[in-house]
Formats: C-alpha cells, structure tokens, sequence
C-alpha cells in the first residue's frame, strides 16, 4: 500500500497522455476556475406539486382533490394564496430571509406522461428527445473538465452524460480511493496498456478516468470538519457528502443529487409527507453545514422533478402522472419569493395545468446568471426565464 | 430475415462465449465440455431446464423475522439459486425478466409473493407464450401491489399498470395514446388481491381475486378495438400488438447480444416472435444458436450480480458461508443493481449506466475480496485464461501469464475482458 500515491501519480500522468480520449477530456481545464457551485436535485417519480406549495385559497385545489389536499390550517403560509407543505417547515427560515424561491407553472411543450421520456426531457434539455447527452455533460464539455460536474449517489443520471463519457458517481468520499494490494501497481497500469477496442476500449477508459479523479478528490478530502447534524436518510448523507466535496474545493461546478418515491398513485398523503420530510430536513442541515464551512454564499440549489400529477385526486387517495409542476431553488444568491404565476386550475388540458414556464428558461438562468456559461451553447437555443437568482 | 444459424462445430472460444451469455460464467472444464458440439444442440440442451431449486439453499424467507429480513433472504435465496443451481440459464432469464416485468421490494415487501414472482419468472423463463405470462404477472399480488392494479375500482380508476403494460412491458412508447391508457385501466377494473397485507401479514400467502363487483364492464375502446373488455382481454390485445414482438425481442437481444443491439437481428428475432405467437423459447433457442450471436463477443458490460456470479462460476462455484453471500447481495446493490429493487419501473438501464467512478472501485474490492484477502477460497487450480477473459490468447496474455495464481485471478477479474461478456 506504500506506493499508492506513486501509483496514483502515475496514473493521472497515464490519463492526460492517452489518446482516444473524447476531445474534452483531453483538453486543459480552461474555465473550471469559477468558484461558484450548482447543486440540482432531482425528485424522481414525479412529485405533486400542487400539493407542495399549495393554492390554498384556490377552491377548485380543494374541490379536486376531497381526500389528499392539504387542509387551509396546516399550510405554511407563504403569501395570500400560496403556502408551502407542512412538512417543508424546516425550509421556514430560508423563506424568511429571502433565500428560497418557489417557480410555478414549470414544464415543456407537448409533455408526456411516461417517467422517463419526461426524465429525459428533464435531462437532456430536449422536448424532441433527439438529443442523448445530458444538459450538465454538455456543460462539461464547454468547461472542458471531465471532473467539473459529479453525481453524488450510486448511479449516474442521463443528465451527466457526455458524448462518449459519463461524468462521475461519487457515492462516498471515504471510498472513493483505489486501495491496490502492494506490488500490484505495474501490472495494472500494464493491464490498462494493452489495446483495446468497443466496449473493452471503453472500460480502460473509464477506469483510467476513475483514478484521476479519486487522486484529486482524496487530495482535498480533509479540508473538511463537519459541521451540522445530518438527519439519518441516504437522501441527507448525500447531501453530507456533497458538501464535503464544496468544502474540500475539488473543483465540480455542478453536483447532483436525487431522491426518489414521488410516484404516489395511492395513499400519497403518507408517501409524500415522508418523503418532503426527507427533503427539507436534508436541504436544512446541508445549509446549515454550508453556513459553517463559511461557503453558503457560492452555493446555489436547484430543485425540479418529472412533473406533477393529476389536479384531481384518484379512486386511491393518490393521484396520476400529470405535467408541469413547481420548481425550487435556494441559497443566498437567490430571489426569493414566488416566481411566476399559479396554474388555473378550472381551465386544464385534459385534467392537468397547463405550463407557463418552459424549465430551459430556469436552467439557463443558472448557467448564465450562476455559474457563467453559455446557456444557448448548453441548451440549444434561447430560453428566458423568471430571474430567480439576484 | 430470419436469424441464420452457426454451421461450424463450437470452438473452445464459443464455448466459453456461450457460457458467459447464458450461464454467468464457467470453468475451464465446463467450458470444453461444450467444445466440439453443434451450436443447436447446445442451445437446446441449456434452455431444457426443469423447475428444481437446489435443495441446499440456507437461506428461507419464511424464516425471516420481519419484512426486511425476509427480502434479504429472499435475495440471497436467489443468489444462492445463480451461483449454486442446475440451471443457470433459467436464472439468468429469470433476471431478465425480473427486469422487465419490474416489480420493487419498496412495495412488495410479502415473502410469499415474492418467491411467487420469482417462481412465475422461472416458469415463463423460456415459455411457449408470452401472453400467458404477461396475464400470469398481471395477476400476480406482488405486481398488483407494486402497480397499484390492486387499487383499481370501477369509478376509481387508477392507471399506473395499465400504462406501464403498454409502455414497458408489452407495445413500448409511442403505439398507444393516453386513451389507450384511461380504457386499459378500465378494463383492469376489479383485479387485486386478498391477504397479506400490512407488515404483520407479511408471511400470509396474497391470493389473486377478481372482484367483479369493482370490475367496469363497459364498452372500451384499446388499441383501435372496442368491446366490454376484461383485463384478459387487453392483456391479449397488448401482447399481441406488432410492436410487442418488436419490443421485447430488443430487451432480449440487449440481454444476450449486445448492450446496443443491431435492428436487423432484431427484427429476424421479432419474425419468429410473430410466426410462433410469442414463442419465448422458440425465439431463444434460435438466437442462442444463431451466426449473430457467436459473433458478438465482449459487448455486453456485465451487470454488478453477474458480475459477481460470474466470478464465483469462474471460480468453480466454491463455498461461503451464508452471511459472505448475504453481504454480495448487498454489495451488488451497492454496485448499482439490488435483486429485486431496480430504482424505477423501467428496471435498470445497463450497459455503460453500470459503469461509474463509484462501481468500478467496487467491482475492484469485490475482485480482490474474492482472489487475494483470507476470506479468498483456497483453489487447487486457479481458472483459465479461456475462462477469466473468454479468449484463449487475449491482448495481455503475455503480462498475465507473468503473474502467479491469485494475483493473476485477480488481475484477470478487474480487467475490461472479465467485465464483459
């Protein structure tokens, strides 16, 4: 084990003379220096977004949904017509210093009800689903560092996909090292030597790409002193780990993290209570970790899922898939407030909202306003959207 | 076009390529048993499985002391069965179709029913017709609860099976609308199941019921028929919509050919799928002695359970002890794919989306665990190359060859080769 960071050297010198490489990969880091970080998290499954940040005042909300709206007293008044799930109450004090923003009415044209042709959407940036890279993989490609943008959890969404390349999956920063049995280390970088082609090429690519990035990541790993209570979920210890990746200042612009379940077709009141818990307790500590680390001001959270569902409530106290939903994003550098307006709920397109705000629009507030890219490179065209962030 | 046959007599490269498709792995012996013999009769030979289990398996869901711990025994029942059966072949489909028909230990969280699933996917592994295994599934509590089938009322409809039966199981996306969908769940109306519910019922059996009262007996319109459709009925409708052959053949190309499957090939799988009227096994039996796939090597990325089972084949299926076996299941599950919990409905994507910074170090434990720490088992013989990398002189030949025993087995088994099938 003594010749780990030999070997590690080693290896990252392996990866930058390799050819065959996608072109970015290879390419010197030019814009990565930004300080600022983006962190997306994804409800997988389709969150109800009505029934996030609720129209309480609005009688066709309660007319539609008899069994599963969130009754007037428990809401989380925000303004005179909207408020937020009871269970998002540990976002309160966001809220009320002007750090988390609500984006009504989000969606695309011609939605679809699937999960995941609509996940795709969402990942790709593409309503046509022609395009099979994802919005943060071509985003890497502008930076040009294969490292600037990583998944925290076990599998990588299509989101961070690029050209020939997946962005990488970090699932732990304490196991994201290559412990190689002592004397090992030459026969493995002779292994990954030997020519390759198809799928076996791609395998040693990836594995060269992996030490790469674990060296750089356990270079700065110890930066980090923890510095909030994370509640006991997968969902908050990710969010743990992202923020040791922020402290640490490994260098990723964008890190993503999802949490899953939001497919509540029967029983969603339980389901979906739980599961907003887990989300706002998580995005508390997070925050309040940020804060500690002396970092919240560089981070920006942008939060989004499939779609929402249904208006009115099914023969299940659930509901169905639906289209268009809300969108959330916090941090200091953010408006807060509601952005948008609300759906009208007795004029519907065959029993869903119909959208206002195409979601390319709050992207491209992010990579333009946030993290200073060329959004119309990343997503293919011009989309405007609320100015949420200050 | 359909798929033309291997006319040469399997070498010991296409036995070993065989093996690794349809049996996760074997050793040297096994592999040259195989050598020499006509690609049919092979074929035929792995897909004519019985339904026995191993008798040894130490692990019992119904022994399980609560919810949670009888899905563990239930996945290491499984593992077990791949590892250790008579039949890896039926194992390997059962996977397959494990993540097709995708059902999730989040909802289905019933010993019974859950061994009912995986017995209805050994039953239908290779069998004559795809829609009496679409209706079986359909019919099963696990999948009724997973999809919410069991929820569904005449008046309430809910839509969540019906539209995964035409997306995901049968048509794909794009041959139905959301009519399709609405007039599907109607027709679904009334299927659910008694028992077996709640977390203190989790060992009582659920029994399927058609509650006839709760089923719409309207007239519907599916897929450009109209009638009072039952659930059979559009069960029927679904399977037997052309895309259907299409669809599906795709999963099983994806599943032995190749993680990006030729269209051509596919659609000679997809005539025969339609000439036989779903014939699983027919359609099977002529792709695993097909020209294609013996020319298809090392493009499929191997999933994290068959990557692990694949070793444990590879290594001449040595024993461990219950709990080492219980630990790879979770290992596996930490490697992307958790027996029975895909992340969503669609199951699991594979090929390149198994492979990620995270995966790869683990894959690289699981070898080292495996080969090089005391847990290893003790070999008498270390495998082939043939049986580590499927090639009798592959590209590192020279540098493997260098290395001792373990060191070599394992080198072998976090090399890109040993990675694919």
């Amino acid at each position: 084990m003594t010749n780990r960071r030999d070997f590690l050297k080693l290896s990252a010198l392996a990866v930058a003379a390799t050819s065959g490489m996608p072109g970015f990969l290879a390419r010197a880091a030019t814009q990565a220096g930004g300080k600022k970080t983006l962190v997306v998290i994804q409800l997988t499954g389709g969150n109800d977004g009505l029934n996030t940040l609720i129209p309480y005042s609005n009688g066709a909300y309660y007319a539609a949904r008899p069994n599963i709206a969130i009754p007037k007293k428990d809401v989380l008044t925000l303004t005179g017509d909207l408020g937020m799930h009871p269970a998002l109450k540990p976002l309160m004090g966001l809220w009320d210093s002007g750090d988390l923003a609500w984006m009504e009415n989000v969606g695309y044209p011609n939605p679809n009800r699937s999960h995941f042709a609509s996940m795709a959407i969402w990942h790709t940036a593409d309503p046509t689903q022609a395009q099979a890279e994802g919005w943060i993989g071509r985003l890497a490609e502008q930076i040009g560092d294969p490292f600037c943008a990583s998944n925290v959890g076990g599998s990588t969404p299509q989101a961070l996909r690029a050209g020939d390349f997946s962005l990488p999956s970090i699932e732990s920063v304490d196991n994201f090292q290559l412990k190689l049995p002592s004397g090992m280390d030459t026969p493995f970088q002779s292994l990954l030597n030997s020519p390759r082609t198809g799928e076996a090429a791609y395998l040693t690519r990836a594995t060269r790409q992996m030490l790469k990035n674990t060296a750089r990541v356990q270079e700065n790993a110890k930066k980090y002193k923890a510095g909030a209570t994370y509640p006991q979920t997968r969902f908050a210890g990710q969010l743990k780990e992202t923020a040791r990746l922020i402290a640490a200042g490994v260098g990723q612009r964008v890190l993503y993290v999802s949490l899953g379940g939001f497919d509540t077709h029967a029983g969603q009141r339980a389901e979906q209570d739980e599961l907003l818990s887990t989300l706002a307790e998580g995005l508390a500590a997070f925050y309040a970790d940020l804060e500690k680390q002396g970092v919240a001001g560089d981070v920006v959270v942008m939060g989004f899922s499939e779609f929402g569902r249904r208006v009115a409530e099914n023969g299940s106290a659930g509901t169905d898939h639906g289209k268009g939903s809300v969108m959330f994003a916090l941090g200091q550098g953010v408006k807060g407030g509601i952005h948008g307006s609300s759906p009208d709920l007795e004029k519907l397109s065959e029993g869903d909202i119909i959208y206002k705000q195409d979601f390319r629009g709050v992207y491209a507030e992010a990579l333009t306003k946030w993290l200073g890219l060329n959004a119309r490179e990343i997503l293919g065209g011009t989309f405007s959207g609320p100015s949420w962030l200050a | 076009m359909t798929l033309s046959p291997l006319s040469r007599k399997l070498t010991a490269e296409d036995a070993a390529h065989f093996l690794r498709r349809t049996a996760f792995g074997a050793t040297d012996d096994q592999i040259r048993a195989l050598a020499g013999k006509d690609a049919r009769s092979v074929a035929r030979a792995a897909l004519a499985f019985d339904q026995s289990l191993t008798p040894k398996n130490p692990f019992d869901p119904m022994q399980g002391a609560g919810p949670g711990a009888s899905i563990q025994l239930t996945r290491g029942a499984w593992l077990y069965e791949m590892v250790y059966g008579a039949w890896p072949l039926r194992e390997k489909l059962a996977l397959t179709w494990s993540n097709h028909f995708v059902i999730g230990t989040d909802k289905v969280r019933n010993a019974p029913a859950l061994t009912g699933y995986l017995g209805a996917l050994r039953r239908h592994a290779a069998a004559p017709s795809f829609e009496r295994f679409t209706l079986e599934v359909a019919q099963l509590p696990a999948m009724l609860r997973y999809l919410d089938n069991d929820q569904n009322r005449k008046g309430k409809p809910n839509e969540n099976f019906s539209r995964e039966l035409l997306e995901l199981f049968t048509t794909g996306i794009g041959h139905y609308t959301e009519d399709d969908v609405r007039e599907g769940a109607r027709a679904l109306t009334g299927w659910t199941f008694t028992g077996g519910r709640g977390n203190t019922q989790y060992l009582v059996e659920p029994k399927f019921a058609n509650q006839t009262g709760q089923h719409d007996a309207g007239r519907k319109t599916y897929l450009g028929q109209s009638g009072a459709f039952t659930g059979e009925d559009i069960v029927r409708l679904a399977t037997a919509h052309p895309n259907t052959a299409l669809f599906v053949s795709r999963k099983l190309h994806r599943a032995f050919l190749s993680d990006t499957p030729d269209e051509a090939a596919v659609l000679g799988s997809a005539e025969t799928w339609r000439r036989t009227g779903g014939n699983v096994g027919a359609v099977l039996e002529e792709l695993l002695s097909s020209e294609a796939f013996y020319a298809s090597r090392a493009r499929i990325i191997r999933s994290p359970v068959e990557y692990i089972v694949g070793a444990l084949r590879t290594l001449g299926q040595p024993t461990f002890d219950a709990k080492t076996l219980l630990n790879l299941t979770q290992t596996a599950g930490r490697m992307g794919q958790l027996l029975l919990e895909p992340d969503t409905v669609k199951g699991w994507d594979g090929g390149r989306e198994w492979i990620n910074d995270s995966t790869l170090l683990l894959r690289l434990q699981v070898a080292a665990g495996l080969t090089l720490t005391s847990k290893a088992p003790n070999l008498t013989e270390p495998p082939s190359l043939l049986a580590l990398t499927g090639q009798e002189r592959p590209a590192a030949a020279v540098l493997l060859s260098s290395l001792k025993g373990r060191q070599r087995t394992y080198l072998s088994m976090i090399s890109p080769e040993f990675q694919l099938a």
